[in-house]
C-alpha cells in the first residue's frame, strides 16, 4: 500500500482554510495528481481572489495571482505565449460565476488549452459569507437574510451545464467531495483534464462541490449530509461533455 | 530602411512587433481599430500570438498573463476601454510585471464621442488605476516619433517591471504620415528575468510566486520602493521639446497633435516679431518640470495651455510649477473638434494683445 | 511648399482612396505627406472628409483651416465646405452632384460632372480619378501626371488590363477638364 503523505506540490506550511473545509481537500486533489504526473516543475496555478487565494501560501511550483475573476484571461496570455506548461486556474463560485463570467465563458469558448478548476460552495467565503450566483433557493447568507429570493435574485447558476452548450470544450465533469467516492472520482477527472491538456486538446473544466461549514454554520460532519440532501440533488454531478471519450482516459 | 507612408495606428502596431512584442490582447473601439486589427495577421507572421478578447477587462488580464512568462505584451484601447484596463493595469504595477498600454484618445467622458481629442491627460498622469500607482506616460506628436517611444517602451517597462501607456490622440491615430521604422529586435525568452514563470533549458530553480497580494510591512516596502522608482523618473527619464523659449514671453505648453498646431502658429508669430516659444511634453509623466524652473520669470508674461480638452487637463502641473509667477491662459477645443493653425494663431494673439483670460 | 487639399463627398464615393492614393503619389515622388481622414460614425453613407498636406520639407501641421484646394464629389459637401477654400483656390467640383450655383469669384472652379463621364467609361468607381485628373490638369501644385500614372500602374497593374486602362482614360478625361477651366 502506498504511504500517505504531504504532496510534492504543496508547502509544508500549516492551512489557513478553516476547519472541515472542502478547499484543503480540493487542493489536495489537485496537488496530488500534478505530482504524480510528474508536472511540479511545469505547472503554473493561476490563483484568482477568493478563499482560493489563500493557495499563494501553499502552493509549491510557480504562481501567478490574478484579478478577482480575471483568471481565466490571465492563463489565456500565459498559455498562449507557453504551451508547454501545464496551466490551471483553480476558481471559487463568485469569481467564476459572477465577476468572472465573460471570463469563463470567453476561455471555453476559444476552447484555450487549460483546465479550470471550479470549486463551488454556494457563498463568497472570504468576504464573509455573502450570496453567490450559485446560493440554493432558500439558503441564508449575509446578504439574503431571510434565504434566496429567485423573485429578486434568480436561481442558483449551473455552469457545467452552461458550459457544456459551447462547441469548444473538450471535458466538462461535476463531483462532489462530500464522499470518498465523490473525491476519488473527482480525482480521476482531474487526471483525465490535465492529460487532455497536456495533449493539447482543449479547454477543460472540472467542477468540485464542495462546503463552507463557517459560513454556513454548520458542523463539518453536518456539510456532508446538508451537501447530500440539498446541494447535489440541485447540481447534478456526473460528465457534462466529453469529446475525447475514447482516446484520452 | 526607407521611408514609408503609413497610419498612426499601424505605425504602432508595427514598431510594437519590431520591438519585440509577441502577444496583443484587445476589444474593438473606435479610433484604436487598426491596432487589433493590424497585429492580428503581423503578429502571427513572427511567431506572435493575437487574441481578440471577450472585453477590454479580459484583454489587459490576457496581457497580465503573458507578460508573467517574460514575453513582450501589449493591449491597446480609447477612453472608455482603457477605463476598464483600469484593473488590470494596476494589477501590472502592483504585481510587477511590464507590459505597454496604448491609448488612442477620444472625446469624454462617458461614451463621449468617437472624434479626437485629449481627454485622458489626468487619467493617464494621475491614476491610471486604484491603489496610487504611477506609469511613464509617453505622448508623441509625429508618428516617428510615435514609433521610436514606442520600440522603446518595453526598455522602460522592463527596467521599472511597471506599465508604460503611449498616450496619442485620435487625430494622431488615423492620420498617414513617412516613417521610418527601426530594426527588428528578437525577444528574449530565456527566461532569465525576474518576472519570467519560465525556466532555462535544463535549469532548475526554485518555483517563482507572482502575486498582487502583499502582507503589510512587505507592501509598504513596494510603495516605498516605486516612490523611489517615480523620483528616479523625474531624475533621468524626462523627455521634452523646448522650442524657442530661450527669449521667450509667451510660453506655449502643449503636447501630442495640439503642439504640432501650436508650433506652426508660433512660426507665423515669431516672423511678425512676438517672442513665442512652446514647451513640449513628450514624457507627460514624469512632467518636464525642469523646463519650467529654470526659466527667467522677469521675462515671461504669460504661459498658454493649448489642448483638446475642456476643461484643461495640464493646466493643474503647469502651475504647480510657475506658483503664480505669470497667468496661465487656455486655449482648448473638446468634443472631437480639432483646431487648426489659424485658430491657435488667433487665440495667442489676442492674449498678446492683452485679450481675454 | 506646402499644399492643403481637402477632398469632401459621402462614404462610398472614393473620397478616402482618392486622398490616399494622392498622399502615395507625393510621397513616391520624394515630397513629404500627410493624409487625414474624418468620418461619422455609419460605416455606408455618412459624409466623408479627408485633408491632404504635401510639402517639401516635413509638416509641422497637418491641420490647416483654410485649404488651397477643394474637390467636392456632392451638393452637401460643397455647401459645407466651399468656404474652407482659400482665395486664390482651386474648386474642383463633381457636377454631377453638385448641383448649387458656384458665386465665388476669386477662386478657379474646374466643373467637371465626374459621375456621368465614369459611367460613360463603364464604371461609377472611377468618378474620383477623374477628379484627382481635374487637380492635375489645373496645376494644383499637388502631384504631376506622370507620378499618378506610376501610381495607377502600381495600383492597378496586378489586375485585368481594362481595368488600369480604364483608370488611365479617367485620369485623362479629367486632366482634360482641368486644364480647359486654368485656361
Amino acid at each position: 500500500m502506498a504511504e500517505y503523505k504531504r504532496p510534492e506540490s504543496l508547502k509544508k506550511t500549516p492551512s489557513g482554510f478553516c476547519p472541515g473545509c472542502m478547499h484543503s481537500l480540493a487542493t489536495k486533489l489537485i496537488a496530488e495528481v500534478v505530482g504524480e504526473m510528474g508536472q511540479v516543475e511545469n505547472c503554473v496555478h493561476i490563483v484568482p481572489v477568493g478563499c482560493s487565494t489563500l493557495n499563494l501560501a501553499y502552493w509549491q511550483g510557480d504562481v501567478l495571482g490574478a484579478a478577482h475573476g480575471r483568471a481565466p484571461a490571465v492563463a489565456t496570455g500565459f498559455k498562449r505565449s507557453n504551451p508547454d506548461r501545464l496551466v490551471f486556474a483553480y476558481q471559487g463560485d463568485g469569481d467564476l460565476a459572477a465577476i468572472g463570467l465573460a471570463e469563463i465563458m470567453g476561455a471555453a469558448n476559444r476552447g484555450e488549452n487549460f483546465t479550470v478548476i471550479f470549486f463551488n460552495n454556494q457563498t463568497y467565503g472570504m468576504t464573509g459569507g455573502q450570496m453567490a450566483p450559485t446560493t440554493l433557493i432558500g439558503q441564508k447568507t449575509t446578504t439574503t437574510r431571510y434565504g434566496r429570493d429567485p423573485e429578486t435574485t434568480g436561481y442558483p447558476m449551473k455552469m457545467c451545464e452552461l458550459i457544456s452548450t459551447l462547441e469548444a470544450p473538450a471535458f466538462v465533469a461535476r463531483y462532489a467531495l462530500n464522499t470518498p467516492k465523490g473525491c476519488k472520482d473527482a480525482k480521476k477527472a482531474i487526471r483525465k483534464a490535465f492529460e487532455i491538456q497536456k495533449a493539447g486538446k482543449g479547454f477543460t473544466f472540472i467542477e468540485l462541490l464542495g462546503n463552507c461549514p463557517t459560513n454556513w454554520g454548520l458542523s463539518p460532519l453536518q456539510t456532508l449530509e446538508y451537501m447530500e440532501s440539498n446541494t447535489i440533488p440541485y447540481f447534478v454531478p456526473g460528465v457534462y461533455k466529453d469529446k475525447y471519450k475514447d482516446e484520452v482516459k | 530602411m526607407a521611408k514609408v507612408l503609413m497610419k498612426g495606428c499601424e505605425a504602432i502596431a508595427e514598431a510594437a512587433v519590431r520591438a519585440g512584442c509577441r502577444f496583443f490582447a484587445g476589444y474593438p473601439i473606435t479610433p484604436q481599430n487598426e491596432i487589433p486589427e493590424y497585429l492580428s495577421w503581423r503578429l502571427p507572421e513572427v511567431g506572435g500570438v493575437f487574441v481578440q478578447g471577450e472585453s477590454e477587462v479580459a484583454s489587459v488580464n490576457m496581457v497580465y498573463g503573458a507578460a508573467a512568462s517574460g514575453c513582450r505584451a501589449m493591449t491597446s484601447s480609447s477612453g472608455p476601454g482603457i477605463s476598464l484596463k483600469a484593473e488590470g493595469i494596476s494589477y501590472l504595477s502592483g504585481t510587477g510585471l511590464p507590459a505597454v498600454i496604448v491609448n488612442i484618445s477620444r472625446g469624454g467622458p462617458g461614451l463621449g464621442s468617437i472624434q479626437p481629442a485629449q481627454q485622458d491627460y489626468l487619467q493617464a498622469t494621475k491614476a491610471l488605476g486604484h491603489g496610487g500607482f504611477r506609469a511613464m506616460v509617453f505622448a508623441p506628436a509625429t508618428l516617428q516619433e510615435a514609433v521610436d517611444l514606442t520600440y522603446n517602451a518595453w526598455e522602460y517597462a522592463e527596467r521599472d517591471r511597471n506599465p508604460v501607456m503611449i498616450l496619442m490622440d485620435g487625430c494622431l491615430g488615423a492620420i498617414m504620415e513617412l516613417v521610418e521604422f527601426p530594426e527588428m529586435k528578437e525577444p528574449d525568452r530565456k527566461g532569465t528575468k525576474a518576472w519570467d514563470l519560465n525556466r532555462n533549458e535544463g535549469e532548475s530553480r526554485n518555483a517563482r510566486l507572482l502575486t498582487p497580494y502583499f502582507p503589510e510591512a512587505i507592501l509598504e516596502l513596494k510603495n516605498t520602493s516605486q516612490k523611489k522608482m517615480i523620483e528616479r523618473w523625474a531624475q533621468n527619464d524626462v523627455q521634452v521639446e523646448e522650442f524657442m523659449v530661450e527669449d521667450a514671453e509667451y510660453i506655449v505648453v502643449a503636447y501630442g497633435i495640439s503642439a504640432r498646431v501650436s508650433k506652426e502658429a508660433i512660426l507665423r508669430l515669431r516672423e511678425e516679431g512676438h517672442k513665442i516659444g512652446m514647451i513640449r511634453p513628450i514624457t507627460l509623466y514624469p512632467f518636464p518640470k525642469e523646463s519650467f524652473r529654470k526659466l527667467n520669470y522677469e521675462q515671461i508674461k504669460g504661459f498658454i495651455d493649448v489642448e483638446l480638452a475642456i476643461p484643461a487637463q495640464m493646466h493643474d502641473d503647469i502651475e504647480l510649477e510657475v506658483k503664480g509667477r505669470a497667468p496661465i491662459y487656455e486655449y482648448c477645443r473638446s468634443g472631437g473638434l480639432l483646431f487648426d493653425d489659424d485658430g491657435v494663431y488667433a487665440a495667442v494673439r489676442k492674449i498678446i494683445d492683452g485679450g481675454a483670460k | 511648399m506646402k499644399k492643403s487639399l481637402v477632398i469632401s463627398g459621402s462614404g462610398g464615393q472614393g473620397v478616402m482612396s482618392a486622398g490616399i492614393m494622392i498622399a502615395q503619389t507625393a510621397v513616391s515622388a520624394g515630397k513629404y505627406a500627410t493624409f487625414l481622414p474624418e468620418y461619422g460614425p455609419e460605416q455606408r453613407g455618412g459624409s466623408a472628409k479627408c485633408t491632404v498636406v504635401v510639402n517639401d520639407d516635413e509638416i509641422i501641421s497637418p491641420l490647416m483651416a483654410k485649404c488651397d484646394t477643394l474637390i467636392t464629389m456632392n451638393e452637401q459637401s460643397y455647401k459645407k465646405f466651399a468656404t474652407s477654400l482659400k482665395s486664390g483656390g482651386i474648386l474642383i467640383a463633381n457636377t454631377s452632384r453638385v448641383l448649387s450655383e458656384i458665386t465665388r469669384d476669386d477662386i478657379t472652379v474646374v466643373r467637371v460632372p465626374a459621375d456621368d463621364i465614369a459611367v460613360e467609361l463603364g464604371s461609377i468607381k472611377c468618378a474620383n480619378i477623374i477628379l484627382i485628373g481635374a487637380l492635375i490638369g489645373a496645376d494644383a501644385g499637388i502631384i504631376t501626371e506622370e507620378a499618378m500614372l506610376a501610381s495607377l500602374e502600381a495600383k492597378f497593374g496586378s489586375k485585368k488590363k481594362e481595368v488600369l486602362d480604364l483608370n488611365r482614360t479617367a485620369l485623362a478625361k479629367g486632366i482634360e477638364y482641368g486644364k480647359n477651366a486654368k485656361a
